[in-house]
């Protein structure tokens, strides 16, 4: 697909929204190298949603949309939660799933969509919240993973459920205490990547959204492996100010404050043979170019 | 009464390349760069107040886009 499927039929043109008007005109669907560069210059495919005012999954969504290789081509997956409030602002197509259901439905999704286009490509990308990732939806998650399924699993980890008031998930951190979890976490932080990658996983990422440019490689990283090779992971921490108690301005350094060394969001990547294999044929100027300032 | 972000022009240095609070502004197309003025430009009826936006501006000795109020 390129823009032209949303192309405006000229006779309605001054009747559509100024929003969607820009979004034809400077959205940037079919760019080549799209990234988060692109952000302030042209149309983000995302706007104007309910998340709280300084919520970092706010700024995560707008890198993960910025990133994507082909968002014309790219069909989300989204599960209850904070994260399904933002889909109805979302200008790349989606499908609300039921909630722990997301990797299930994308399998299927993936598999119907490799028969229909079978020339094409399509991306397949999972967003959701930690607890409907791990916690209600774990069977579904290692499931699709077990069953190597070609997509990206995104989990968008603020370590609770934030949208029912802060009850503790298995990503919380352990003796943490929370309003509806007043007894603290009794148990450790579920060691997701380590599980993704010993469960099928080409590609598996864990940082924070502090850093638009390592979030952009991860993204499309992980996009491409699951394109060709098999299932990806990234876990990104998307601090739920609200419930954690700070200010709507502290998103940002409480990310940068959970990724250093020996942080529980220190950066973390997984590559396996085959990705990284695949990854170097399709990344090799940015290679030699790496090789050429390392030399000087 | 609430709190919007504005940006002062003549403090700004986004045409020396900074995009500090464009890049890390939660919402997404609500601080633009202005292309002819060269300045970073807030769309006021879609900022929420975070403040997010002066955080990163002062850290950077800009101090070059505060919170008014409407
Ligand atoms: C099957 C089902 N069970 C429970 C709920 C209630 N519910 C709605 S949102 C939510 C929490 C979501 O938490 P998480 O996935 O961590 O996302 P967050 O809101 O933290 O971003 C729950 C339990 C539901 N909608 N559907
Ligand atoms: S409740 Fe937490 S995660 Fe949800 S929008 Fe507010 S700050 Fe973000
Ligand atoms: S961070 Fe400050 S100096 Fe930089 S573009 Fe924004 S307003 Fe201008
Ligand atoms: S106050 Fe917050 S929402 Fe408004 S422009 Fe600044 S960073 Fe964006």
């Amino acid at each position: 697909m390129s823009k032209e499927k949303i192309k405006i039929n000229q006779e309605f043109y001054d009747i559509m929204p100024l929003e969607y008007r820009e979004l034809v005109e400077e959205g940037t669907y079919g760019k080549e190298n799209r990234g988060w560069k692109d952000v302030g210059e042209s149309k983000e495919l995302i706007e104007e949603h309910s998340l709280c005012a300084g919520c970092p999954e706010s700024i995560a969504f707008r890198y993960v949309l910025a990133c994507l290789p082909a968002p014309e081509d790219t069909i989300m997956v989204g599960s209850t939660g904070c994260t399904s409030l933002v889909f109805p602002h979302v200008a790349v197509h989606n499908i609300h799933s039921l909630f722990g259901n997301q990797n299930a439905v994308a399998s299927g999704l993936k598999r119907a969509l490799s028969f229909r286009f079978p020339d094409k490509i399509k991306d397949v990308v999972v967003l959701a919240g930690d607890g409907a990732t791990v916690d209600i939806g774990l069977d579904m998650t290692l499931q699709s993973w077990f069953r190597q399924e070609k997509f990206t699993t995104i989990c968008f980890d603020n370590e609770l459920y934030a949208n029912t008031g802060g009850q503790s998930s298995g990503l919380m951190q352990k003796g943490f205490v929370a309003k509806m979890a007043p007894a603290g976490k009794k148990f450790d932080k579920v060691p997701l990547p380590e599980i993704a990658k010993s469960s099928g996983c080409h590609y598996v990422v864990k940082m924070t959204v502090s850093k638009p440019n390592r979030v952009e490689k991860a993204i499309r990283e992980a996009i491409l492996v699951a394109r060709e090779i098999g299932p990806t992971y990234i876990q990104l921490y998307t601090p739920c100010i609200l419930e954690i108690g700070k200010q709507m301005m502290e998103g940002l350094q409480e990310m940068r404050d959970s990724e250093g060394p020996n942080k529980r969001f220190e950066f973390e990547e997984y590559v396996s043979d085959e990705a990284r294999a695949y990854l170097d044929t399709v990344n090799p100027k940015k290679k030699k170019r790496k090789k050429a300032i390392v030399t000087k | 009464m609430y709190a919007v972000a504005e940006v002062i022009d003549d403090l700004c240095v986004a045409n020396k390349g900074c995009r500090l609070c464009i890049m890390y502004c939660p919402e997404a197309n609500t601080i633009l760069f202005d292309k002819e003025k060269k300045v970073a430009v807030v769309v006021e009826p879609r900022c929420k107040g975070c403040e997010l936006c002066v955080v990163v501006c002062s850290a950077a000795k800009h101090n070059a886009i505060e919170l008014v109020h409407r």
